[in-house]
């Protein structure tokens, strides 16, 4: 018998007034799997994830969550979802007005219901995991941006997710910040985390990811092995958007 | 000799009575309209079609009615229907709900303010829009509004003076029953003039402490 998939996903359509931006998306995960999606910008990768997570709603598709399709209509079940599936922004979204402890926490007390106390020594150890403990009584406005994003995955693993959704984690940092972050997302795939990780950083993709699925134009154009998609893509669009990024990533090694 | 009798036979316990008849309307307006313009301004942000509408309404009529307009509507106007305010009651309901009015907008542009990748973050979460917005988004935006609103308590306490027009007598009428009585206009009312100084700076004072209290790193009061 086949797995069920942890999270699955059916031909999601998303469109902005005339522009499609997903044209029928479809993918699944099983336990313990990470894909990597890579592809231009434009081409719908983040969309996607929001899309996954209902925070953008789609026209058309479906999502499953260990073989059960999610209703969004229903609140209560979209709410224990979104639990279940933890997002990483771009821009972090850490809330601006809370210390990186209350960040961890409000979530176990608000959402969760857990006793404040019992939520504290969570969020602690959940910042110890990342790295963070001792920075824990810091504001956003006082962390770096790799201690922020450090931050707002402690914020999503305290609510136990079974899939984390990592859209382009470390694309808002400095270079020297990038490291921390994916030392950690490393640690997360090693404990046996399912992952989708949108980025751009196809050297960490590669060694990260089973597999690779280029999307653009609102597909996925191809999907297989890193190597393979990295290095022998068969799409010609594939292999154009990965030479010259590779291409890229090799100078700006040179340079360094 | 008699200008002493007179300041602390006449006008003294008449400026003790207007004060605390000013205080009685201000504190209660104060809360009420801090209170009606969070919630209408979180309506016009975040409230249903219906809710919204109402709410823009309300503030259309609130803001563009002049508040003794206002004031004569619900004393005198309401009576001929039958509904009798008393002149305390008349006042506090005005100033409350041109209060709220104006502060309405100071925490919709707050709210406005509030990038909205923090909303997708508590949602992430599995937050409901409505916890998200009182565990997430008011605390910051209240945080943003308060420059503006302490501006507009400030205001209340000035405008609290329209109360005796509705027969309410608190500071402002206290000072104009002695002034025409006494023919000494220039005096009474630098008086009370000065005593409504003392208190703008007192509400000041609260409301830098509030700001002080309130600060997170990020959100700093704007002053040095």
């Amino acid at each position: 018998m086949r797995e069920t998939p942890v999270l699955e996903i059916k031909g999601i359509k998303k469109r902005f007034g005339d522009k499609e931006i997903l044209k029928g998306v479809s993918f699944a995960l099983n336990r313990g799997d990470i894909k990597a999606i890579i592809g231009p910008s434009g081409g719908g990768k983040s969309t996607l994830l929001h899309c996954i997570n209902f925070l953008t709603l789609f026209d058309e598709g479906h999502v499953y969550l260990n073989g059960k399709e999610i209703d969004y209509t229903n609140k209560r079940e979209l709410y224990a979802y979104r639990q279940k599936v933890g997002m990483i922004f771009q821009d972090f979204n850490l809330f601006d007005h809370l210390n990186a402890l209350q960040n961890v926490q409000i979530g176990l007390v608000r959402v969760k219901k857990i006793p404040k106390a019992q939520a504290r020594d969570r969020a602690v150890a959940e910042l110890e995991r990342v790295g963070l403990k001792e920075h824990m009584d810091k504001y956003p406005a006082e962390l770096s941006g790799g201690q922020k994003q450090r931050v707002s995955i402690a914020r999503a693993l305290a609510m136990d997710p079974e899939v984390m959704l990592l859209d382009e984690p470390t694309s808002a940092l400095d270079p020297e910040l990038v490291g921390e972050v994916h030392s950690v997302i490393q640690k997360l795939a090693a404990g046996g985390m399912t992952m989708i990780l949108v980025t751009h950083e196809i050297g960490f993709a590669g060694s990260l990811a089973k597999e690779i699925m280029f999307m653009d134009e609102g597909v996925i154009v191809e999907k297989g092995p890193p190597r393979k998609i990295l290095y022998e893509a068969t799409q010609a669009r594939t292999r154009e958007f990965c030479d010259k990024i590779i291409h890229f990533h090799r100078g700006g090694d040179e340079s360094r | 000799m008699s200008e002493i009798l007179f300041l602390r036979n006449e006008v003294a316990p008449a400026m003790l009575r207007g004060v605390w008849m000013s205080i009685r309307l201000i504190v209660p307006s104060a809360a009420f309209g801090l209170a009606i313009g969070i919630l209408t301004g979180t309506l016009r942000v975040y409230g249903h079609a219906v809710l919204k509408s109402v709410a823009n309404l309300y503030v259309t009529l609130f803001r563009g009615f002049p508040l003794l307009v206002q004031l004569y509507l619900w004393y005198f106007g309401l009576a001929r229907f039958g509904i009798y305010f008393s002149p305390y009651t008349a006042a506090v309901l005005g100033f409350s709900l041109c209060s709220g009015a104006y502060h309405s907008e100071y925490i919709r542009g707050a709210l406005l303010s509030i990038k909205e990748g923090q909303m997708l973050g508590a949602k992430s979460l599995g937050f409901s829009k409505t916890q998200a917005l009182f565990s997430i988004i008011l605390p910051q935006a209240v945080r943003r509004a308060l420059p503006g609103c302490g501006n507009e308590l400030i205001y209340l306490i000035k405008y609290s003076s329209l109360a005796y027009m509705v027969t309410c007598i608190e500071l402002t009428g206290e000072a104009k029953i002695l002034a025409s009585l006494y023919f000494k206009y220039m005096e009474l009312f630098l008086i009370a003039g000065a005593i409504y100084l003392v208190l703008v700076s007192i509400a000041t004072w609260i409301l830098n402490n509030v700001e002080d209290w309130l600060a997170v790193p990020g959100f700093e009061p704007p002053r040095t």
